[in-house]
């Protein structure tokens, strides 16, 4: 009678937990086909604009890792950059579609030599009210007082090109650079080079990141770590009132949670979706997918020093072996991702479509053969150093069942960014797999993965070195003219794709949840949120 | 007794310098270089060796843990690399977030278990004891995670109940913090609550089938006053045992409830110290968690020796 008892009990408990799952399962299967469609007509990567812009009303944004240093000079992540970039403008600005920069707090520059730049200063711009000063205006002081601090003191080197910045006018700045270097007008539109009062820096020491003061739309009302930070509308914005009065950037580190979150209505944005959270929001009626391709480059990157991929017919090989287009179909199944060839992402003005033909393409039997060449005919164990997300970790399994055709073993090593990080600056890996995203200027890129001088790096760490790309990169950094640049870019990035230092397999788009109710945002290429520019002002429906 | 207590309190030191010391050597262990962490992929190798310089990571270990101990006898615990604020003042902002979700949990754990405990074993082998220790087990096993997941979906998103996350803001009213206390304390509570039936159950049965309590049910003294005054009394050493084992390890069973539910506390800044190789903050905070396992073991042994007077530590006495 016992034992029936607890048989029973038992097949219960069975049941009930098997309801749970299959609860869940069915819901996605019968989910309504039109919310799909009707997210997917929307313009890409904009939120519908018709209709009068609502006053008022709060806006919130998950953000997946806790910002903790707000200070310019100190931010280290995008979250953090975020939350600046709210709270303060820089000199100049990228446009939303990131394809040239606009006035922000210069209204107007002038470069001449590619060593000095004279910036106009927009007149009547006032500061937010802060602990030690009463909202007054920005002046030339500023402007130049806070890229000076950037250039000497900013813990990531962002404005290290910088010579000197002088006040030369009322409202004018002259900056003077060490050498000629063109990513000096995308680094003054970074976050860690935003203009910010000196009273409030001063006055605050080492606290000035929790009390943010600068001119942007909004002002920073708390900043509670690993919890959220508040920020209130700027009424006096120079550029336009914004219609949100309340801007909230909450924490969530767990993206299945962010994505719950976004349902119960908790936050009005989620960013860097993933997987099946995108099938979730596509599934949801108040919710809209928005989807941009994004600047950022998956790849593999074979040591170009040590082991076996120092033979460049090994590493053809190895991308010979793996059928790329079949690997991003099913790596990325909601399409959130397109396949690549080049270590530029196509949103990038370096890139050139014609190099794409000069990678091999899937060949199993030619690279069996040049393996075998290369006195690998026995076979070839490999380690591949990854971070541990799962998109990464997909790839390395699709990688290993691709490569083991041509007969190589690879050892797959997936750790946390801290002890990834670590293997892939010191050049000690075989091959990794990491992705890079950043501005669009192919400096950015280029010069990060594949100068000499950035061994040592994340980067650069599995030592790519050619003086003739050296030469041209420093080229490009020196001309003044686009499309002089473009031109030694892409003549560099020609050279490094006939060394095959590693295998360029995506593209992944920038990929955000929005409620419904959140009207005239613009995704912008680069993953920030910006809710007043020139061509938008977000606004929300209650 | 005080002779007793502030022997354990001199025999804890040794145990806390051993703490330190091993902290010390593991955080060195893991591969991974703050510098990096702190500053992020796009730094450049001239970038990393000047933050490693700031952080004073270019010194020997020998020398790191000089001055780490050093600092410690002066109550300077250290300054967080990513938070670049005082590890003190980062645990201090965070331990009333994890007590409140701890403590609370705890208390629903010790009224539901151990009211689950007596009953099972006052009711041994009926159906109701066969639910209650199916549940407890389950209770034990299930992984946090994904019944907090699981909770938010039925509760939040599902009905609408509950907030998914964070922790509630008083200006919005109590309402608003009990409703986000909820899902967390819930998943919190589930393994205590399990092991505290268990354990009750099994010392409960001990207790009630043993002489004493026949001696005084011959005796015609009233059945609940047996139970609840004379059993439980008896039963009591084993649950104030799991009570400290339980309140110390509910610090760091938050950590993975505290991540789920973005609660702002102990567990995510452990969480988030560990990620980013901020040495600092892990050496104090897993030194702050030892110190209370000893506290909370020191208390346990005083409690036992109130409730037990046959208990004694003092060598010369006792048996």
């Amino acid at each position: 009678m016992k034992k029936r008892v607890l048989a029973l009990m038992l097949a219960a408990s069975m049941c009930v937990s098997l309801a749970a799952c299959g609860g869940s399962s069915t819901k996605e299967n019968t989910a309504p086909e039109t919310p799909a469609a009707a997210s997917e007509s929307a313009a890409a990567g904009e939120t519908v604009a018709e209709g009068e812009p609502v006053k008022g009303g709060t806006l919130t944004i998950s953000l997946s890792a806790s910002p903790s240093k707000l200070d310019p000079i100190h931010y280290s992540g995008v979250y953090e950059s975020q939350i600046i970039k709210e709270v303060c403008d820089t000199l100049i600005e990228y446009n939303s579609d990131l394809s040239e920069y606009v006035p922000c707090l210069a209204t107007e520059w002038t470069a001449s030599d590619g060593k000095t730049y004279v910036f106009k200063i927009r007149e009547g711009v006032k500061f937010q009210k802060g602990q030690y000063q009463d909202g007054r205006e920005l002046t030339a002081e500023d402007v130049a007082y806070s890229l000076n601090r950037s250039g000497q003191l900013s813990d990531s080197n962002r404005l290290s090109m910088l010579e000197k910045a002088e006040v030369t006018g009322d409202y004018e700045v002259t900056c003077t650079l060490k050498s000629a270097n063109s990513s000096f007008l995308t680094a003054l539109t970074d976050a860690g080079n935003a203009i910010v009062p000196k009273e409030e820096v001063e006055g605050w020491g080492d606290e000035f990141g929790n009390h943010l003061v600068g001119t942007g739309p909004f002002s920073l009302e708390t900043f509670q770590l690993d919890q959220q930070a508040v920020l209130q509308k700027n009424a006096d914005y120079w550029m336009a009132e914004p219609n949100i009065d309340t801007l909230i950037f909450k924490i969530i580190t767990d993206s299945t949670q962010a994505v719950n979150a976004l349902q119960t209505g908790e936050i009005d944005m989620a960013m860097d979706l993933k997987g099946e959270a995108i099938q979730t929001v596509r599934n949801n009626a108040d919710l809209t997918l928005l989807e941009t391709a994004g600047l950022h480059v998956a790849y593999l990157y074979f040591n170009m020093e040590q082991g076996p991929t120092a033979d460049i017919n090994v590493r053809k090989a190895l991308i010979e072996a793996v059928n790329v287009e079949e690997m991003v179909a099913s790596l990325y199944k909601y399409g959130e991702a397109q396949k690549a060839s080049l270590p530029l992402p196509p949103g990038s003005w370096g890139y050139d479509a014609a190099l794409e033909s000069k990678v091999p393409g899937y060949d199993p039997e030619d690279a069996k053969k040049l393996l075998a060449e290369a006195g690998y005919a026995d076979g070839l164990t490999l380690d591949l150093y990854i971070s541990d997300t799962e998109a990464r970790q997909n790839m390395a399994v699709l990688l290993q069942a691709y490569w083991a055709q041509v007969g190589v073993t690879l050892n797959i090593h997936a750790s946390e960014w801290g002890t990834f990080s670590e293997v892939a600056m010191s050049n000690n890996a075989n091959v990794y797999g990491m992705s890079w995203t950043w501005y669009p200027d192919p400096y950015f890129f280029l010069n990060k993965l594949f100068a000499t001088d950035e061994w040592g790096g994340i980067g650069n760490g599995q030592h790519y070195s050619r003086p003739e790309v050296d030469e041209l990169l420093q080229k490009a950094l020196e001309a003044t003219d686009q499309a002089d640049r473009a031109d030694y870019y892409k003549q560099a990035l020609a050279l490094i794709v006939d060394d095959l230092p590693g295998l360029f397999y995506a593209n992944e788009n920038v990929i955000y949840g929005v409620n419904s109710r959140v009207h005239d945002f613009i995704q912008r290429a680069d993953g920030t949120v910006k809710i007043v520019t020139p061509e938008n002002n977000v606004w929300v429906a209650d | 007794m005080l002779k007793t207590i502030l022997r354990r309190i001199l025999q804890s030191i040794p145990t806390l310098f051993i703490v330190i010391t091993i902290t010390f050597v593991l955080t060195r262990m893991i591969p991974g270089n703050p510098a990096v962490t702190v500053l992020g992929p796009q730094a450049s190798a001239q970038d990393i060796k000047e933050m490693e310089i700031k952080l004073g990571l270019d010194k020997s270990k020998p020398e790191q843990y000089f001055d780490y101990m050093m600092g410690i006898l002066q109550g300077d615990f250290g300054t967080s690399y990513v938070y670049n604020r005082p590890v003190t003042s980062l645990i201090a902002e965070r331990i009333p977030n994890t007590l409140v979700i701890t403590l609370t949990s705890l208390a629903i754990a010790i009224v539901i278990g151990v009211g689950i405990g007596v009953l099972s074993a006052l009711k041994q082998y009926s159906i109701l004891d066969y639910i209650f220790m199916i549940l407890a087990l389950v209770g034990v096993s299930m992984p946090i995670f994904w019944l907090g997941l699981m909770l938010v979906n039925l509760f939040s998103v599902q009905l609408g109940w509950l907030p998914a996350l964070g922790m509630g803001s008083m200006s919005k009213g109590i309402g608003d913090v009990i409703s986000h206390m909820v899902l967390p304390c819930f998943c919190l509570a589930t393994i205590p609550t399990a092991t505290f039936a268990r354990i009750t159950r099994s010392s409960m049965l001990e207790v009630i089938h043993s002489d004493s309590i026949k001696a005084l049910r011959a005796r015609g003294i009233k059945e609940s006053s047996i139970i609840w005054k004379h059993a439980l009394k008896n039963a009591l050493p084993p649950i104030v045992t799991v009570l400290g084992l339980q309140l110390a390890s509910a610090f760091t069973g938050a950590i993975l409830t505290e991540s789920i539910f973005s609660w702002p506390g102990m567990g995510t800044m452990i969480v988030s110290a560990i990620d980013n190789r901020d040495y600092m903050l892990i050496q104090g905070t897993v030194l702050f968690i030892a110190v209370v396992f000893v506290v909370v073991n020191l208390l346990v042994d005083i409690v036992y020796m109130l409730i037990n007077p046959r208990v004694s530590y003092d060598s010369k006495g006792g048996n």
